[in-house]
């Protein structure tokens, strides 16, 4: 096999499981944000295919279709982060299975039967001062999130 | 008549090429399935450990499929090992961070491991002699899309980890998805490889010159100007619609605050 050849196979190699992880995680996962990164996961892939054809030819065409690509992916994102905020404004949540009653007919609704437990630490218990005495209560400290 | 073309056609053509016995042998496929499995244990609902496991067992699919593919020269000389050792590097990270930020829980980490295997694709790119498009990725997709991402993220703030995010979907089509992905993936890596090269092509020659921007420029707006002009107007139109979609959402909601609003006032008046 010749050299070409070869780095042909494996750039498609690449592009292939990009876009497949990519698929996987739009169908599975629930958050519209994270669908939408898989989505772009997808053209990703994509376009790691398109530059190693392009190389294996000889030709600019490959090129100049990603970068088409990543123009159109840019509007899309533009046109879904308002659409996701549109939904988020509607739903209070930014979870998809809030509109699961737009599935097709036929289908069983999904149900959260099991709900994972939160990690250990994030139960931070609040220590009490001594009786008597007001706590010194630091502004910043009541406005500050620590997970995002 | 024509169930009997099909089927033989299916046969002649598809079943033909992907021959079963050999694909089972071949360690392209097992690979395949242990990064599978491993993706899959790695996204299922139960505690921390799976996960990890399925992490590392993902990871040594990716070694085992590093291995069976085929290397890109004959690995005679330092220099092409450092050239075999660096594409195995640039696609691990692109792979392994993307399957990262699949199976992240948390949607801010999702994004960050998504500009990192965008780093990888990057470097991909530009071990083939796509410069521009290498810096473009980072510039725009990591720089622009990302960050945006990250802004409407933080101004949809789900308060730590919401139960949307540690469950998936329904736990069966998971473990069928990856695996039909993974045959996917290798039906066209096993197909490709057993096909002879195609004839010498009569590309331009012009691709890996020096003068990258040039030719690149040349070809952009020589033969592909009309798609240019296309492709500015959709920007154009996704610009004004996001807009669009945004104020006439905020309308709507002042309409219907002001409503409520005055409802109230001529309730207590």
């Amino acid at each position: 096999m010749s050299e070409a050849t070869a780095l042909l196979g494996n750039y498609l190699v690449v592009g292939a499981l990009l876009f497949v992880i990519g698929l996987i995680g739009f169908v599975v996962r629930r958050n519209t944000i994270v669908m939408f990164l898989c989505a772009e996961m997808m053209l990703q892939g994509v376009s790691v295919s398109l530059i190693g054809w392009g190389r294996y030819h000889d030709d600019w065409g490959g090129q100049m279709l990603v970068l088409f690509i990543i123009a159109v992916a840019a509007a899309e994102a533009g046109i879904a982060m308002a659409l996701v905020m549109m939904l988020f404004h509607k739903s209070g949540t930014l979870d998809i299975a809030f509109w699961q009653d737009l599935r097709d007919e036929g289908l069983p609704r999904f149900v959260d039967r099991q709900i994972p437990e939160a990690r250990e630490e994030e139960h931070v218990w609040p220590t009490l001062p001594v009786a008597g005495v007001e706590p010194v209560v630091d502004a910043e400290e009541l406005l500050h999130r620590s997970r995002v | 008549m024509i169930g009997s073309g099909i089927s033989t056609w299916i046969r002649s053509s598809l079943l033909a090429r992907f021959d079963l016995s050999s694909m089972g042998r071949s360690l392209v496929f097992w690979g395949l399935a242990v990064s599978a499995l491993g993706l899959c244990l790695a996204l299922s609902n139960t505690g921390i450990r799976w996960r990890r496991l399925g992490h590392v067992i993902g990871g040594l699919g990716l070694v085992l499929l590093a291995i069976a593919l085929p290397k890109l020269s004959d690995l005679s000389t330092v220099e092409k090992w450092t050239q075999q050792i660096v594409f195995w590097l640039l696609s691990g990270m692109a792979i392994g961070c993307s399957a990262a930020a699949v199976t992240a829980r948390n949607p801010v980490y999702t994004a960050i491991w998504f500009a990192a295997s965008l780093l990888g694709v990057a470097g991909l790119f530009l071990f083939q002699n796509a410069q521009f498009l290498g810096v473009a990725t980072i510039v725009v997709y990591a720089g622009a899309i990302i960050v945006t991402f990250l802004f409407v993220l933080m101004l949809a703030n789900p308060e730590g980890q919401a139960n949307y995010d540690r469950i998936s979907w329904a736990k069966f089509p998971v473990p069928l998805l990856v695996l039909s992905g993974a045959a996917l993936v290798a039906f066209a890596a096993i197909s490709f490889f057993e096909e002879p090269p195609p004839a010498a092509s009569s590309g331009s020659g012009t691709l890996a010159s020096s003068d990258h921007m040039a030719h690149l420029g040349g070809e952009l707006f020589a033969k592909h100007l009309v798609s240019v002009e296309v492709v500015g107007t959709i920007l154009l139109v996704a610009l004004v619609g996001a807009v669009a979609i945004v104020i006439q959402g905020r309308e709507r909601r002042v309409a219907s605050s002001m409503k409520t609003d005055s409802i109230l006032a001529r309730r207590n008046a």
